[in-house]
């Protein structure tokens, strides 16, 4: 892999995002895409006449009970008849679509690009049936007719984990409460909450050591960014140079195995993301990342599941396998310490509306970026970089996103 | 009024904005507030094809655990791949004792209502004797649940009741 045109950058216009809440019945999907779109056409000062592209990420077809949602959408934002292109990859959906703009932009496909995601997960459907339709996330033939759900995937992960490095439900628990309170300063955020561990530990046991309190909810909402060349935004963006310049400076993508089961055994085995761990190190590579503890101001982790956030940072390279829970404890990645993460509140504070929950946390990283965040969770901008990442299944498809600020 | 005639319908109510927190200068959809919900049931069957993996359910019926293993590179995958997918080789059925150790587990007092079983229910991942890679399934006759332990032999069970799909024909208990 070795990108060409080191002089063709992408950049990141704006964003906007629709509240995410455990119910939107104010609206439906194709609202929710209508008010993100609005809020990134101002932020991004932009017209959408003369954006060129679009990627439309959403999840699943039995959620949103309507096939290529992405031409509705799409043509409620008065894009038609440019092109359009939907990218899906589960929880990851988001990280992916934001990885295709940069493809496509850098491609020279075109030179603006808006991607739109969203996800109607709320209350429509009673929640079991909510935890079928994402169980046939899984393999339907072999996972679900055991009766497999993620939940108990990731318990499955999270026990091993615990069996060989001693990572304890405290240190889970501990991201829990982290991730809500900073929602807290997020009025978009689905669940800002004040809680304690022992809130979490005393939550309702789902699947051991999974909690209530441990899991992101099911969510409503939508979210929007915009990106384009520096030549492009120079014409049409009247914002452009007024805010911080943002710009795309890495990605990468791996995956692995649907099944647990066939995953390499016992190296790496069920316990650890390898695709994350993949993902990771192209775009590190790609944005000149050596130490990722040490060179990012903030960063996006999936937190599907609080464990799923210590594995994450093992396998994005923040800490060795086995650390994460330590530093957890040390407050590392709180707000004020070494490595902020999830300072929007992440899935479990912010919300977890597949389509849109990517992009979400690449609005959360440009918007730390450019110091626009309420000063409770800004972070302290000593490398001008921020990461995310964005994973679906346990892990089978991963996408991991770098913006750097240009100043 | 009319609406009488809309079988479907659940309600009509007015909303409000959730994001009053960014609108100091008033709704701007306060002409779009008022809103209908209504009941759309959906119901289905599939008839669905389990591929050239069949012969793994047809066998479980004769209580033998069925694999694939690989001619050319030799892998024998825990649950069977018609095609080797780290040589795309075209694989071999291959009988295994049934027997393993169980690396993992997970214990839910929660279940999705539509898969029929009892809780709390036991998931473990099993690597299968012969096998290189795990195997999936359920834990069952464990007697106390303090009895269950990482790294304890299993062993494959079959059912003596009818089961709604073939994938139950077979469970795991302890060794
Ligand atoms: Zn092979």
């Amino acid at each position: 892999m070795e990108i060409l045109d080191k002089e063709r950058r992408v950049y990141v216009l704006g964003g906007g995002i629709s509240k995410f809440a455990a119910e939107r019945t104010d609206a439906n999907m194709r609202d929710w895409i209508n008010e993100a779109t609005l809020e990134a056409l101002e932020d991004s000062g932009c017209k959408i006449q003369d954006i060129e592209h679009t990627t439309t990420s959403y999840f699943s077809d039995h959620f949103d009970k309507q096939l290529k949602a992405g031409a509705i959408f799409h043509d409620n934002i008065g894009m038609c008849p440019k092109p359009n292109v939907r990218v899906e990859g589960g929880g990851g959906t988001g990280g992916l679509a934001i990885r295709n703009a940069y493809a496509y932009i850098k491609a020279g496909l075109c030179d603006s690009m808006i991607v739109i995601g969203a996800e109607n997960m709320g209350r429509h459907v009673p929640s079991d049936v909510a935890q079928q339709f994402i169980a046939l996330a899984s393999d339907t033939d072999w996972e679900v007719q055991v009766a497999g759900f993620y939940i108990a995937y990731y318990a499955l992960m999270m026990n091993a984990h615990m069996e060989k490095y001693g990572t304890t439900e405290e240190q889970f628990a501990k991201v829990s409460v982290k991730n809500h309170r900073n929602a807290m300063s997020n009025p978009k955020a689905h669940y800002p909450m004040d809680i304690t561990v022992d809130d979490v530990m005393n939550s309702k046991m789902i699947t051991y050591p999974y909690k209530l309190l441990d899991n992101c909810l099911l969510s409503d909402g939508a979210a929007c960014i915009v990106f384009a060349t520096e030549e492009w935004a120079k014409k049409h963006s009247t914002t452009w140079e007024k805010k911080p310049t943002i710009e795309v400076t890495g990605t990468g993508c791996g995956t692995d195995y649907m099944r647990l089961a066939d995953r390499p055994y016992p190296e790496p085995g069920i316990m650890h993301f390898r695709g994350k761990q993949e993902g990771a190190r192209q775009a590190y590579e790609m944005a000149g990342v050596k130490d990722p503890m040490k060179e990012f101001d903030c960063f996006e982790v999936h937190d599907a599941y609080s464990g799923v956030e210590l594995v994450s940072y093992e396998d994005l390279g923040f800490c060795k396998p086995g650390e994460s829970g330590k530093l957890m404890d040390q407050g590392v990645f709180d707000i004020g310490g070494e490595l902020p993460t999830n300072t929007s509140g992440g899935l479990i504070g912010f919300g977890h509306p597949v389509g849109a929950t990517g992009l979400a946390q690449g609005i959360e990283v440009l918007r730390q970026l450019r110091q626009e965040v309420d000063p409770v969770r800004q972070v302290e901008l000593n490398n001008k970089r921020g990461g995310m990442d964005s994973h679906g299944g346990t892990g089978t498809f991963c996408a991991i996103n770098i913006f750097e600020r240009r100043d | 009024m009319g609406t009488e005639l809309i079988s479907n319908l659940l309600e009509i109510y007015t909303a409000e904005d959730p994001m009053a927190f960014a609108h100091p200068d008033g709704d701007p959809w306060a002409d779009f507030r008022e809103v209908m919900r209504v009941e759309w049931k959906v119901d289905f069957t599939y008839k669905h094809v389990l591929g050239k993996y069949s012969k793994f359910f047809i066998e479980l019926a004769n209580h033998k655990f069925l694999t694939t293993e690989c001619p050319n590179c030799g892998k024998v995958w825990g649950i069977p791949r018609p095609l080797c997918s780290d040589c795309m080789t075209i694989t071999k059925w291959k009988e295994l004792p049934g027997t393993g150790t169980m690396v993992s587990y997970s214990i839910s007092n929660f279940v999705p209502a539509f898969m029929k079983v009892e809780t709390p229910y036991v998931l473990a991942m099993v690597k299968m004797d012969g096998a290189d890679t795990l195997f999936t399934h359920q834990l069952r006759n464990y007697g106390d649940i303090e009895n269950i332990k990482m790294n304890m032999p299993v062993k494959v069970a079959y059912a003596t009741e009818p089961v709604v799909h073939p994938m139950l024909l077979m469970h795991f208990e302890p060794a």
